[in-house]
């Protein structure tokens, strides 16, 4: 006999195992030569012996799928004879039907459909998230338009509940609904059963006698519901007709967005005793009013129960199993009592208990909402500005109409109050940024501020030759490093003779510290492996971008040093750099730079950074590596004596903190004990171990600074620890290791930072480089930290030039510093960010709440740190900025909590309808960066901000 | 319940910035490589499904920031990790030698209930990069005297090793899983063994 549907199935299994990759034509995407979930071990199993063992469950998973699974087994079991032994479970009569019929469930299951609600994991893309959103709710009004979000009622993930309390006794006949209904009486997420009492009797308007019935009070997100049910629906029975017995009365909590005291309104939707409901109407009114909450609230402890026990009602009856095992659901009334008395004592005793416990609730919910708004009105400004006119932004003619004839803009109230509301034009963001974020003072004058912007480049530049300097020793280490890591991979691999006495086989060697992109740090090592160092190979390191920059910029240079200074701008020449490269009887190399003031010239930073590597290459050449072992040198002016020593650090001069800026550079040899300046000698007796080597000799160069390092001590403002001058410094260990390990850093980042935007070519990354690097060298104490970058790139791409965009970056750390790890502040924006949803949708809230994980709000970590720098588009990302400025004086100091939340609010419908848990949102909002709908989040985010405003004001 | 604690392993990427973390991750889970890919902020995460041993099994790859500061915010994610991921990147020496801290601060960080078995592995990254800098000898070194971790050279470019190194992974991880069954029961249980004692070493220090 033969088995269509086995045939069929059997026919997929080898399409399945012949093509993996394929689909099958039916539609049913399944995981190709995928080999049964552990379900499979069901005895029986395995029939087509013919398939290879691995993906021999296969055929069973396929059938599963095809729902074929219970057909075949049956007619194998009716069949049994033909493929079983005597003995076999499906040949059993008994045991083989069994088998049979139990499979008819699982084949009822739709496979195809991977994605039940539990798998979380499994989850479908945000973008699918949202789409499916938009198609289930199409009829709704889109997130953005939305009604506002204290007042909502949601239709998407409704319960039962909702629907009944709003239009009582409409629509849901079908059985399934009155199920719904009754389990929406019990305690569930949506609403909380406040109390519960059985039995009690009400007699309907179309009914002839009072009615045994369940009598409870819920409350839910939109207020108070009471409802009353019929025992005949409660358990189960008369289902057809118990449904329009049900009787709700719903209390409604109206909650106006103006009004901190709704009215409570009891709507009967059908009627009761009238007693009842006057008494409970006045009782609660009168309390009501005093102080009711903005928001229900998760139950108090105690309320939750259903209170059989502390009634004292004439109708009562023993519970029963009612309906699932919730107890309290019997109809019988053991004893009649008369009408009238009965419903004058439920309506006393159903007045006490609710007022008192709904009371007490309120009151605790109260206290605790008065505490949560003392605390976010911190968060905004008290006095509303208003909005008339706004909507435009700043625009070109009114910023030229706002400015006088000086250039100076007086009235920043307004140009903050349109920036915020209508965000600024691009073309003339570059002229309104630096007032934004404090650079440019208002009232300035046009020359005022060009005066500024000149000091603060020649600043710029000053700071930028100082880690210019320490960036070449940097490099130079680098190159040592990797020369010496190189060497001992090869030694290693045996194409060089051994000549490394060092025990390779230490896991964590000194030198493998020491390398290319990596902070390289200083070791010391034995010197008598760095004399067999001449020859070791050439460095193989590929170049960074900025170096091969440098190389460029040396060799422009170089041209211009032989025009002797020449700059292309001829104006403020302050520096003149003599380079003199003489080679002496001891082949010292004497540099001469004179440095009259800081104001240093972008020519002459060059200059500087070039002769640098010079030397460094010189040294380079001969593998040599300057250390300066010097007991005494507290800084600027102090004598010191350097020995160089042509095989690095040793042990003995680990201890010695401080290096020159030019390595193998001897300042003592021409410099002017005039200078007071730092002063270094090449000091034979000093090199370790007290060997000399010629080379320490020949390899020195020496610097010749005739402008003291403490010239230069006036300019504090880099409040690292260095001791630094523009030219000739001194250096601490600890300083240049320090700055080692943040440029490489940055470059790693610098490097990856938005390589998909056009702007950033590689002469504008190395501006950013740049930017970053000053930055960090004035605040070496913080140090780079990842997130920096992105900061800095689209003040960059506003201002194009580099000074410029610095001193902006510097404003805006001013604030963003405390975001970042070291301080305090994104912990105080995650609890900001609870209590706003608290206060502010409350259903989210629950969700949130019942997934303990959301505490921490680790998926606005982002957005918070990158002020949403990553979650937007370029062009979004400068009016969110801007609007995120402007707030500060016009509405708000932490706007990007209310970015954030109203990022939070455009898809809280997607949250909630998938019940999305901590994972699941982080996931979501990393697909969807970049994808928002900007200006719509911006606006809802203005209107979240006059939302908790007016909250505030009408306390 | 615990079909599903099965069904899901967590894994977590750890290492220096710029090693290969989201580059591997990404050419794991979505096969490609792409040069566009930015330094990484706070953490995300990537799932697939794997089959390992004949049952499927869903892996959650948690990607990381690589600056060390930032490991604060790691802690939420470590929690209830089932496989630690350390990479290295092999022309860089000194992401390798970092390792060791990786390492620590994860056991510290996520307390797994068997510190000495927890499984790691070890990715050398960038092995296409002809600037090699820390030999497979060393590297090998280190991760036997470390209880035998596997140690992978992979290439997140050019796709060498990788998916290997994932099955690898997904494998320990479910081992340790079902190791890990009959305790996880209760997830919230209070810890008193032998890995509180690293947690106090550190609190003595701190004193505070």
């Amino acid at each position: 006999m033969h088995c269509p549907e086995a045939a069929l199935v059997s026919a997929r299994v080898l399409a399945a195992e012949g093509a993996p990759a394929t689909r099958s034509a039916s539609g049913v995407e399944r995981r190709p030569s995928a080999p049964r979930p552990p379900l499979c071990k069901r005895g029986s199993g395995s029939l087509l012996s013919g398939s290879p063992p691995t993906s021999r469950h296969l055929w069973i998973r396929i059938a599963l799928f095809e729902r074929q699974l219970a057909k075949i087994i049956e007619h194998l079991v009716n069949n049994a004879n033909r493929y079983y032994e005597r003995d076999a479970l499906v040949a059993d009569p008994d045991f083989g039907s069994i088998l049979s019929s139990l499979l008819v469930g699982p084949c009822a299951l739709e496979y195809s459909k991977a994605k039940a609600p539990a798998c979380f994991w499994t989850d479908p893309p945000a973008d699918e998230l949202v789409q499916r959103h938009r198609m289930s709710a199409g009829t709704t009004t889109p997130p953005s338009v939305r009604r506002p979000i204290l007042n909502f009622k949601r239709s998407l993930n409704a319960s039962s509940d909702d629907g009944s309390s709003s239009n009582t006794g409409t629509g849901k006949t079908a059985g399934s609904s009155a199920k719904d209904y009754v389990e929406s009486l019990h305690q569930n997420s949506t609403a909380t059963l406040l109390y519960g009492k059985n039995n009690v009797r009400v007699q309907p308007k179309d009914v002839e006698e009072p009615m045994p019935g369940y009598l409870s009070l819920h409350q839910t997100a939109a207020g108070l519901v009471i409802k009353w049910t019929p025992n005949q629906l409660m358990n189960g029975y008369a289902e057809s007709e118990g449904i329009d017995k049900r009787r709700t009365f719903a209390l409604f909590s109206e909650q106006p967005r103006n009004r901190i005291a709704p009215t409570w309104t009891i709507r009967p939707t059908s009627l009761v005793a009238e007693g009842y409901r006057k008494a409970m109407r006045h009782s609660l009114l009168e309390r009501a009013v005093q102080s009711p909450p903005r928001t229900p609230r998760r139950p108090l402890a105690s309320t939750s129960t259903t209170s059989s026990d502390s009634s004292t009602m004439s109708v009562d009856c023993p519970p029963s199993a009612g309906l699932n095992g919730h107890p309290p659901l019997t109809p019988i009334p053991h004893q009649p009592v008369e009408q009238a008395a009965s419903i004058e004592l439920v309506c006393s005793t159903m007045r006490r208990q609710i007022i008192s416990r709904a009371f007490y609730g309120w009151l605790a919910y109260c206290r605790h909402l008065s505490t949560v708004r003392t605390h976010l009105s911190g968060l905004v400004h008290p006095i509303i500005v208003p909005r008339e006119n706004a909507e435009g932004g700043l625009t070109d003619e009114r910023w030229l109409a706002m400015s006088d004839e000086s250039g100076a803009i007086h009235d920043k109230d307004e140009v903050y109050r349109l920036v915020y509301y209508g965000g600024v034009q691009h073309d003339i963001r570059r002229h309104v940024w630096p007032y934004l974020l404090g650079y440019y003072e208002f009232g300035s004058t046009a020359e005022e501020r060009a005066e500024q912007d000149a000091a603060c480049r020649r600043q710029y530049e000053t700071t930028m030759s100082e880690w210019l300097c320490v960036e070449a020793i940097v490099r130079q280490r680098d190159r040592e490093a990797t020369a010496a890591s190189i060497a001992r991979l090869t030694e290693a691999s045996g194409k060089l003779k051994p000549t490394d006495n060092n025990d390779t086989s230490e896991v964590f060697e000194d030198d493998c510290s020491v390398i290319s992109d990596n902070p390289p740090i200083v070791s010391p090592e034995p010197s008598e492996n760095e004399q067999r160092r001449p020859d070791k190979p050439v460095l193989s390191r590929a170049p960074s971008i900025d170096e091969v920059d440098n190389i460029e910029m040396d060799s422009e240079r170089d041209k211009e040093t032989k025009q002797n200074g020449e700059t292309e701008n001829g104006d403020n020449r302050d520096v003149d750099v003599d380079s003199l490269k003489d080679l002496d009887e001891n082949e010292d190399v004497h540099l001469k730079s004179v440095v009259d003031n800081p104001d240093m010239r972008r020519e002459s930073i060059a200059e500087i950074k070039r002769l640098a590597e010079e030397i460094v290459q010189k040294g380079d050449g001969r593998g040599l590596l300057c250390s300066v072992d010097s007991a005494h040198v507290n800084g600027t002016g102090s004598d010191f004596r350097s020995s160089i020593d042509e095989s690095g650090p040793s042990p003995h001069q680990q201890h010695t903190s401080v290096i020159i800026t030019n390595p193998s550079v001897d300042l003592a040899a021409g410099g002017s004990p005039v200078s007071g300046g730092t002063t270094a000698q090449v000091s034979p007796a000093r090199s370790p171990l007290g060997v000399v080597r010629e080379e320490s000799q020949s390899a020195g160069a020496s610097f010749d600074t005739l402008e003291p390092a403490d010239r230069n001590a006036q300019d504090n403002r880099s409040n690292c620890v260095s001791p630094a001058s523009s030219n000739g410094g001194v250096y601490s260990n600890e300083l240049v290791e320090s700055f080692a390990l943040n440029l490489h850093r940055i470059e790693k980042d610098v490097q990856r930072c938005d390589r998909n935007y056009p702007f950033f070519t590689d002469e504008n990354l190395d501006k950013l480089r740049n930017i970053m690097c000053t930055y960090v060298w004035e605040h070496l104490e913080t140090g780079y930290m990842q997130g920096m970058c992105d900061l800095a790139a689209p003040l960059l791409v506003m201002m194009r030039e580099e000074a410029h965009a610095h001193a902006l970056f510097n404003s805006l750390m001013r604030r963003a510093t405390d975001n970042f790890p070291s301080g305090q502040a994104m912990d105080a924006h995650f609890a900001d960010m609870r209590s706003l949803i608290q206060i502010l949708d409350c259903e989210l809230y629950e969700l949130m709440h019942a997934h303990g994980d959301y505490t921490h709000f680790y998926f606005c970590y982002r957005w918070f740190l990158l002020d949403f720098k990553r979650e937007l588009l370029y062009q979004d990302v400068f009016a969110a900025w801007e609007l995120i400025w402007a707030a500060r004086h016009v509405a708000s100091e932490h706007m990007v909590l209310f970015i954030a939340l109203a990022l939070l609010e455009t898809y809280r419908d997607v949250i909630l309808a998938n019940t999305m848990d901590f994972t699941d949102i982080i996931k979501f909002f990393n697909e969807m960066a970049e994808r928002h709908d900007a200006s719509a989040v911006l606006s809802l985010a203005r209107d979240l901000v006059l939302q908790v405003q007016t909250l505030i004001e009408n306390k | 319940m615990s079909s599903r604690k099965k069904a899901l392993l967590k894994v977590i990427i750890l290492g220096d910035s710029g090693v290969g973390k989201t580059s591997l991750m990404n050419q794991f889970v979505n096969k490609k490589f792409s040069n566009q890919y930015k330094a990484t902020i706070g953490a995300d995460f990537l799932t697939k499904e794997v089959i390992v041993d004949d049952r499927i099994v869903t892996m959650q790859i948690w990607d990381t920031a690589g600056q060390e500061r930032f490991q604060s915010l790691g802690v939420a994610f470590y929690r209830g990790a089932d496989c630690c991921v350390l990479v290295f990147d092999v022309t860089a020496p000194n992401t390798f030698k970092s390792l060791e801290s990786w390492r620590d601060e994860f056991l510290i960080q996520a307390s797994p209930r068997d510190p000495d078995n927890f499984p790691f592995v070890i990715l050398g990254n960038k092995i296409d990069l002809d600037n090699r800098a820390v030999s497979a000898k060393r590297a090998q070194q280190w991760c036997q005297s470390k209880n035998d971790i596997p140690y992978f050279e992979t290439s997140a470019k050019e796709a060498v090793n990788v998916e290997l190194a994932f099955q690898t992974i997904a494998r320990n991880a479910l081992a340790q899983e079902t190791e890990a069954e009959l305790y996880n029961e209760f997830p919230d249980q209070i810890k008193l063994n032998a890995n509180d004692n690293g947690r106090n070493r550190d609190g003595d220090n701190c004193a505070c």
